[in-house]
């Protein structure tokens, strides 16, 4: 009785231990209690071993497949890239890769001859010393023919093999290279939307070799392949044309901010990766900055008339140069009179525009162009972007200056931003080569101008090419307004009189404009069917001409004729809303 | 007892049987399912091959080259659109039966012009 209190047991435990040990017990009953002990322990062993058994028996398959995961498929799958209506623009194809394992050759000589035969791009020496080598793996070619493929292994020599892996391809060639990008061999996107979509988790899908199907979601883009075919097409003629170092176009939805259409000539065929490091084949019109000339009065116009300085019957004093220091500036065409501001516009007068931006004022002036996003670095998709080049002391000369497009350096896609705001109700909508609806872009939209404003300049872009400098532009049918822009370039430091770029801005409808396109030449020369004319109204203008005429049915704009002239059809609606 | 360990023993011994049967028929189907979906995947691949080259047959630059060479026809001109406003309306029915263009041709019947019927035949 003491050890019980001692030791309080349960009372299980201390039948049990009475039946197994204690004297009282029956010997018959005690051998049975024991043998059923036994048998307990045995079950419960073997119920273990079959529960092992029945999990090994489920988990094998799933091993299987990890290994036949990890022979294919070695440069990792990518989702498809579409345009805006589903045409295929980049994909993976399966491409066997031939490699060895030195280790595992029995005769290299033997093995070199035999690949040099079949391959003859391989160079024997080197391949020799890479066989040479004691490493486990070694590519030796990647991406090979099938017909090679089956040459080799018939050959049969041991250490050798095959590995199929996803290789990119892009169907439509250099078409559209500057937006899309490119890879590397390794199926990493190296520029252009490529590297965009590694940037969006690919990359880190690729790291833990997860991305292995191609059954990712295809990614769409906001491109039309018609439309930037057209346009492509009709740059090379331009850029033969006018023997122009380089031609870029776009065109921009201002509506949404979708990119539509994007070409900076010369391009590359991204099948060929060795052409896309050529610095000359740069996406213009992201990557590079320019002086916009002209087509800045724009948002200088825009700029007095939003903020109350100007009307559109104000007159401004054009009688003289305007002279600052030792700077005087001059117009193309001098009227020697004061011009109303649709006078300005139309003319193109630099007097003009600049004494717009100094009844502004300087601090204005920069609170503007940067409320317009022209003073800030314009990120997109695209991973190459470049920031705009502004003064460092921005005094009143320079926003004399930057009122007419000179002095502030910015990438063009920027301009256009900026312009399809001046024009769309006063929205300013980012940029984008995702495909976006209207409701998700006003959702990022910000107010930039009035209402008014913006139709004050639709009126000014569209009498600009009923009698303005944008008229070589007009096709009819297409009710379009546009504003020609031509800069001298910087070279050493200096002004450069003969080597221009040139740029148009047109918007169609201008009445409620759907598209914003821009036409941009790099250094055009004369021809005798512009008299000699290098600037924007003889070559960027008839461009933009014939791109509309060809992308204006294949972007839905309904043909419309016998419209009123600009003053009745914009300005009266103007008049009725307010 | 003993007829208690003789069905014991028969059932173990189908039991076994049985469980040999389900594990060789799992087998068949694990192979099958592994080869099916290598067919699959190579179907796959072989499908985005195809749509790789249809893509590349149906480039634009090589659409427009062919157009060029094989059919005789010319850019649309914004000339050539029109609004559905502008269309003429469809003619009445006719009641079956009757031989609209018979009529036409019977000297007796009122001269109609075109698609539109002579204006008493609106009414």
């Amino acid at each position: 009785m003491a050890a019980r209190a001692k030791t309080p047991e349960s009372r299980w435990q201390r039948s049990l231990r009475s039946l197994l040990y204690g004297r009282n017990v029956d010997r018959e009953v005690k051998a049975k209690a024991r043998l059923g002990l036994a048998i307990l322990a045995f079950a419960g062993i073997y119920g273990v071993i079959a529960l092992r058994l029945v999990m090994f028996a489920m988990a094998s398959s799933e091993h299987g497949d990890h290994r036949t995961v990890t022979q294919d498929a070695v440069a990792t799958a990518r989702p498809d890239i579409l345009d805006r209506n589903g045409a295929t623009l980049a994909t993976d194809v399966k491409a066997p890769s031939l490699y060895a394992e030195p280790r595992k050759l029995i005769d290299i000589d033997d093995a070199e001859e035999q690949l040099t035969a079949t391959l003859p791009d391989l160079e024997s020496k080197e391949l020799r010393e890479r066989l040479a080598s004691k490493r486990g793996f070694i590519w030796l070619k990647r991406d090979i023919t099938p017909k090679q493929q089956r040459e080799i292994h018939q050959l049969g020599i041991p250490g050798i093999g095959f590995l199929t892996e996803n290789k990119r391809v892009y169907p439509n060639a250099a078409t559209v290279s500057q937006v899309i990008g490119l890879v590397n061999i390794d199926n990493q996107g190296i520029a252009g939307m490529e590297k965009w979509l590694d940037g969006q988790g690919l990359a880190a899908l690729h790291m833990a070799g997860l991305a292995t199907d191609r059954l990712q979601r295809p990614v769409q883009l906001s491109l039309d392949l018609r439309a930037q075919y057209a346009m492509r097409d009709e740059l090379i003629k331009a850029r033969e044309k006018f023997k122009a170092k380089a031609a870029a176009g776009l065109i921009l939805n201002v509506n949404t901010g979708e990119v539509v259409a994007l070409v900076s000539e010369p391009d590359y065929d991204p099948n060929n990766p060795r052409e896309a490091n050529d610095p000359t084949r740069i996406n213009r019109l992201t990557t590079g900055v320019f002086e916009m000339g002209s087509t800045f009065k724009v948002l200088t116009v825009a700029m007095a008339l939003d903020s109350g300085k100007a009307t559109l019957k104000s007159m401004f004093d054009a009688s003289h140069p305007l002279h600052y220091g030792r700077f005087a500036i001059h117009d193309y065409e001098p009227k020697g009179r004061a011009l109303s501001v649709p006078e300005i516009f139309t003319y193109s007068s630099n007097i003009g525009a600049a004494r717009m931006a100094l009844a502004v004022g300087v601090e204005g002036h920069q609170a503007f162009l940067r409320k317009m996003g022209q003073l800030d670095r314009l990120r997109t998709e695209l991973p190459e972007s470049a920031e705009p080049l502004i003064p460092k002391h921005w005094g009143e000369l320079n926003t004399v200056t930057i009122a007419f497009g000179h002095g502030l350096s910015v990438a063009p896609l920027q301009a256009a931003m900026g312009i399809a705001a001046a024009v769309n109700g006063g929205l300013l909508i980012k940029p984008t080569f995702l495909k976006r609806s209207r409701e998700e872009a006003l959702k990022i939209a910000q107010r930039v101008l009035k209402p008014e404003t913006s139709k004050d300049m639709r009126y000014l872009m569209r009498l600009n090419a009923e009698k303005g400098t944008a008229s070589f532009a007009n096709v009819p049918g297409y009710y379009i307004g546009g504003k020609t822009g031509t800069a001298e370039k910087v070279i050493n430091g200096r002004y450069a009189k003969h080597k221009l770029l040139t740029d148009f801005m047109a918007i169609l409808p201008a009445d409620k404009p759907q598209y914003l396109l821009m036409i941009m030449l790099d250094e055009p020369q004369g021809t005798p069917e512009t008299h000699g004319f290098a600037t924007a109204a003889w070559n960027t203008g008839p461009t933009a001409a014939k791109v509309i005429a060809r992308v204006g049915p294949l972007l839905d704009l309904e043909p419309r004729f016998d419209l009123p002239k600009a003053d009745q059809l914009i300005l009266a609606k103007a008049v009725e809303s307010r | 007892m003993r007829i208690l360990n003789i069905l014991v023993i028969c059932a173990l011994v189908l039991a076994a049987a049985a469980v040999y049967k389900i594990k060789f028929d799992s087998t068949l189907q694990a192979a099958r399912v592994a080869k099916l979906s290598n067919e699959l995947r190579h179907e796959r691949d072989a499908v985005a091959a195809l749509r790789a080259e249809w893509a590349k047959l149906d480039t634009p630059a090589r659409i427009e080259e062919l157009a060029g060479r094989f059919l005789h026809l010319q850019p649309v001109k914004a000339t050539q659109f029109d609004t559905f406003d502008n269309l003429p309306m469809r003619p009445p029915a006719q009641p079956a039966g009757s031989d609209a263009i018979g009529a036409m041709l019977a000297p007796s019947s009122p001269a109609t012009t075109g698609s539109l019927p002579a204006a008493p035949a609106q009414r």
